[in-house]
């Protein structure tokens, strides 16, 4: 991370210099192409242009707050422009700011859904988009140049769904039937005509890999095995292509590389800059995967799916790798067959990242119940996983997967304001979001119900639907 | 007491491990009231229940302490897949649906049933005795063919009740296989039953009939026609839950809606032709056209209208065979989160189906005289955190070891070496 962002600031750096100095440059009497850059590869993700809705400071009062960090009070949560600025008991309200009262009401930070695919597999799917849907690009084994941001549709009702249900910061990953399937982008569910609009300021983008069936065959390698060879080469050829940038951009080499965006996205990944996001579920495939990848030393931000996690759960908190799974999904394919309910929990007392995530869009809004149905089966496995340390499993956790553990994900003062306020104990399923603020705005109140999405606009159906 | 009862056990040819057992000090609900009884023994005799009152405990008797805990009858789920299916990415496991070939109403889902099935098991350990296991949607045609009621008693004989309904799909992606047209679908379903009618009037003639459908078909659509037997349409769209209501008027036969996403939108039409919904309270997206009005209080406004309904959950087709007791319990939670009062949301997941289905009597509801079907639990049984701390199907305690539990305990953390 720290190497790749250095690679990108001297980049800007330089390249200010280059534009504004170049007659300069050009008097030089031995003309060398300069240190130029950034490198392809450490281009930042664009900035977006989301702007936070309307906010008014706001203080939460004497609520039950699980902070995602691990912590559990009964309090206030003090919100100014956009932040938090205090936690804590009797707090004193800033000017003008607006009071909510929190009693017999829990807060928990905003929850973060690593795995989507809001907006490109679209709702309502019709067989048309369930045939040849944008969820990812398969005309070869290596998407690598392709990012899912391209091809989101801002309107799809998922959505306000998922924001109804708490949560504040998504990851669109592209799907996974290719090895190398390109680049993910981080979303805010507000609002929008335009990616653009939703896109989380400052956040970079991930890259999803896929191992084992579901990326088989088709353009890529046909075997498993021959998707590790693959995978070694991509990453040998990466190597050298990184290596003829540094040449080129010391000023070792006259001739620019020929630039290749899919090498651009694996040196990202190599470099740290992007995360990577496995779908894998198998044991033996994620420890191959680690351990390939190891020898580039590129790590794994998560695997996901993982139903095997449990049984190498040591290894992934020695490798730092989070596990993203579902509580309770077994058996409906060959690589599902040993799922268990206690995954996560495992994951979790082996001193590892457990992390929940919904990769279907009726579990979006159900976050809090999918770590209440993971949390309670490691309970009943003699695990102890109270509620506060079960809500790091939607907050925290997958901030620090997904590279924003410092603005998101926990509630602290200096944090982003995504809270949500709850109705009851947020692992109970009589439980509400009744307030769900974003960078400090409410971005849903439950007694006003959600906002149609575009499609849902005027349709007879809905008459009456909050 | 007890040897009074095994002899006569052993005589009435019952299972020899029959025996007297007494739940004590549980709060229970029977499926049938609307508030549960405190503290409560529940007796049960040679898998039946003998008695729910607040007496002691008969002399003699097993006792399964449940002080502070709640008791429910057993799950029933009212559609499933559990016994059809392995793997669903595994056609060689899956034997949900007749894709092609010449059967269409003929099919019959029991004839597929796996008793050794996972799904089977793990719906016996987290709490379901009885489901009605249904087809998926044929290749050719609206008729999907016929589901089984299922009693997941000990042993392999777990099919209660063979052919118990016939289903159809409507709706946009069933139109495809009845030529294009959701329109298709109701013009050959009520050809299919008048067809049947004549073939039942031309007696065993070998003569050449003008009809669609082969005998076999023809035979499978009788009971329907009798109301022997419910026709199920799986249908979400308001249009298609009408057809479906007019269909059932003009033919005299009972319909039974499976999904309406829309139902809430008919609810006082669905309630005065006394046709029972059985709906999934997850649903509030429009995954496709025809649930478009999609809402997770859909259960709610049904309730209120006098609709019977009950519940099952697909969370994209998982749910329907894997998790299946979970996921229902998820779904009444979730309807009584939304407005439907607890009572009803735990008769959605007991006694109802039974009800819908044409079980036996007494099917998803403790009382003396009924099967011993019943679950203690760990929690509120509306909670998906909760968990069966045990559970009976006619009296016989469930093994709660299942082929997960071995998995966890192999690599639970205390059990993994360094």
């Amino acid at each position: 991370m720290t190497k790749g962002r250095r690679a990108a600031i001297c980049g800007a750096v330089l390249a200010a210099a280059l534009t504004l100095g170049s007659p300069l440059f050009a008097a030089k009497s031995k003309p060398k192409p300069l240190p130029l850059g950034p490198a392809p590869y450490a281009q930042p993700a664009a900035t977006g242009t989301y702007h936070p809705l309307p906010r008014v400071d706001t203080v939460i009062r004497n609520a039950i707050i699980l902070d995602g960090a691990g912590n559990r009070l009964t309090g206030d949560v003090l919100m100014r422009d956009g932040r938090i600025v205090a936690v804590g008991p009797n707090l004193q309200k800033s000017e003008g700011a607006v009071e909510v009262d929190g009693s017999g009401r829990w807060v928990t930070p905003g929850l973060i859904d690593i795995h989507t695919h809001y907006g490109t597999y679209l709702l309502p799917q019709t067989t048309a988009e369930s045939d040849s849907s944008d969820i990812v690009e398969q005309g070869d084994f290596n998407a690598g140049d392709t990012w899912i941001e391209n091809a989101i549709r801002a309107n799809d009702p998922a959505f306000s769904r998922a924001l109804a249900g708490g949560v504040t910061t998504l990851q669109v990953l592209p799907g996974s039937g290719t090895m190398i399937a390109g680049r993910s982008v981080i979303l805010k569910p507000v609002p929008a005509v335009l990616v653009d609009q939703m896109r989380f300021p400052g956040a970079g983008h991930g890259l999803k890999m896929a191992c084992g069936s579901n990326s088989l065959g088709g353009r890529g390698p046909s075997s498993r095995q021959g998707q590790i060879a693959m995978l070694r080469r991509s990453f040998q050829e990466t190597q050298h292509y990184i290596a003829e940038w540094d040449e080129y951009l010391r000023g070792d080499e006259d001739d620019e590389p020929r630039r290749d965006q899919r090498k651009d996205t694996l040196a990202a990944a190599m470099k740290g800059t992007i995360p990577i996001h496995l779908h894998c579920y198998r044991a033996d495939d994620i420890a191959t995967w680690i351990s390939v990848l190891g020898e580039f030393g590129v790590k794994i931000a998560a695997v996901h799916h993982a139903t095997e996690a449990y049984k190498i759960a040591p290894l992934l908190a020695e490798k730092g790798v989070c596990a993203a799974v579902w509580p309770d999904w077994w058996g409906f394919k060959r690589e599902a067959e040993d799922g268990i309910p206690e995954n996560a929990a495992f994951v979790d007392a082996a001193g590892g990242c457990a992390i929940m995530h919904s990769d279907i869009p009726v579990l979006g809004s159900l976050l809090n119940i999918e770590a209440a149905k993971a949390a309670a089966a490691g309970r009943r496995a003699g695990l102890a996983i109270p509620p506060e340390r079960a809500i790091r499993w939607v907050t925290s956790n997958p901030a620090k997967a997904i590279g924003l553990a410092d603005r998101v994900g926990t509630i602290a003062p200096g944090m982003n304001a995504d809270v949500v306020l709850w109705s009851a104990d947020p692992f109970s399923v009589y439980a509400h979001p009744d307030k769900v603020f974003i960078d400090g705005a409410v971005a849903y109140d439950r007694s006003k119900g959600s906002r149609p999405s575009d499609f849902e606009l005027g349709r007879p159906q809905r008459e009456g639907v909050k | 007491m007890k040897r009074v009862v095994i002899l006569l056990a052993l005589a009435c040819g019952a299972p020899a491990s029959a025996e007297t057992i007494a739940v004590t000090g549980a709060k229970v609900w029977t499926g049938a009231s609307t508030t549960p009884i405190e503290d409560a023994t529940i007796v049960i005799v040679d898998g039946k229940v003998v008695s729910i009152d607040r007496r002691a405990a008969p002399a003699g008797a097993r006792i399964v302490p449940a002080a502070g805990r709640v008791v429910t009858p057993a799950l029933s789920a009212a559609a499933t897949q559990i016994g059809l299916v392995e793997m669903l990415s595994a056609p060689d496991t899956d034997d949900r649906a007749v894709a092609s070939g010449p059967l269409g109403a003929a099919f019959d889902v029991s004839r597929a049933i796996d008793p050794n099935g996972l799904t089977v098991q793990e719906a016996r350990a987290q709490g379901v005795s009885r489901a009605m296991v249904f087809p998926g949607s044929a290749g050719s045609g609206a008729i999907a063919g016929r589901g089984a009621l299922l009693h997941l008693s000990q042993g392999s004989s777990i099919v209660s009740k063979p052919r118990a309904a016939l289903f159809a799909n409507a709706g946009g992606s069933a139109s495809e296989s009845s030529g294009g047209s959701r329109g298709a679908v109701w013009t050959l379903l009520r050809n299919a039953l008048d067809e049947a009618r004549a073939y039942r009037a031309r007696g065993a003639s070998t003569a050449p009939r003008d009809q669609l459908l082969n005998h076999l078909d023809a035979d499978a659509l009788l009971p329907v026609l009798d109301r022997r037997i419910p026709l199920a349409i799986v249908a979400n769209r308001e249009a298609d839950i009408r057809q479906a209501i007019e269909l059932g008027r003009d033919e005299a036969i009972r319909i039974v809606i499976v999904g309406g996403a829309e139902a809430w939108r008919v609810a006082p039409a669905l309630a005065s032709a006394r046709i029972p919904v059985v709906l999934d309270p997850l649903d509030e997206l429009p995954v496709s056209f025809d649930a478009i009005g999609a809402r997770r209080d859909n259960a709610v406004i049904l309730a209120r209208a006098g609709v019977t309904i009950s519940f099952s959950v697909s969370g994209q087709g998982i749910y329907l065979s894997y998790d299946v007791g979970p996921a229902i319990r998820e779904g009444a939670g979730i309807a009584v989160a939304n407005g439907l009062p607890y009572a009803d949301a735990l008769k959605a997941i007991t006694a109802s189906p039974g009800a819908i289905w044409g079980e036996v009597p007494g099917a998803g509801t403790l009382a003396a005289g009924n099967a011993a079907d019943l679950v203690i639990w760990d929690g509120d049984p509306l909670e998906p955190s909760s968990a069966p701390a045990a559970v009976f199907i006619d009296g016989w305690e469930v093994s709660r070891t299942t082929r997960q539990t071995l998995l966890r305990d192999r690599y639970a953390p205390s059990a993994v070496r360094p």
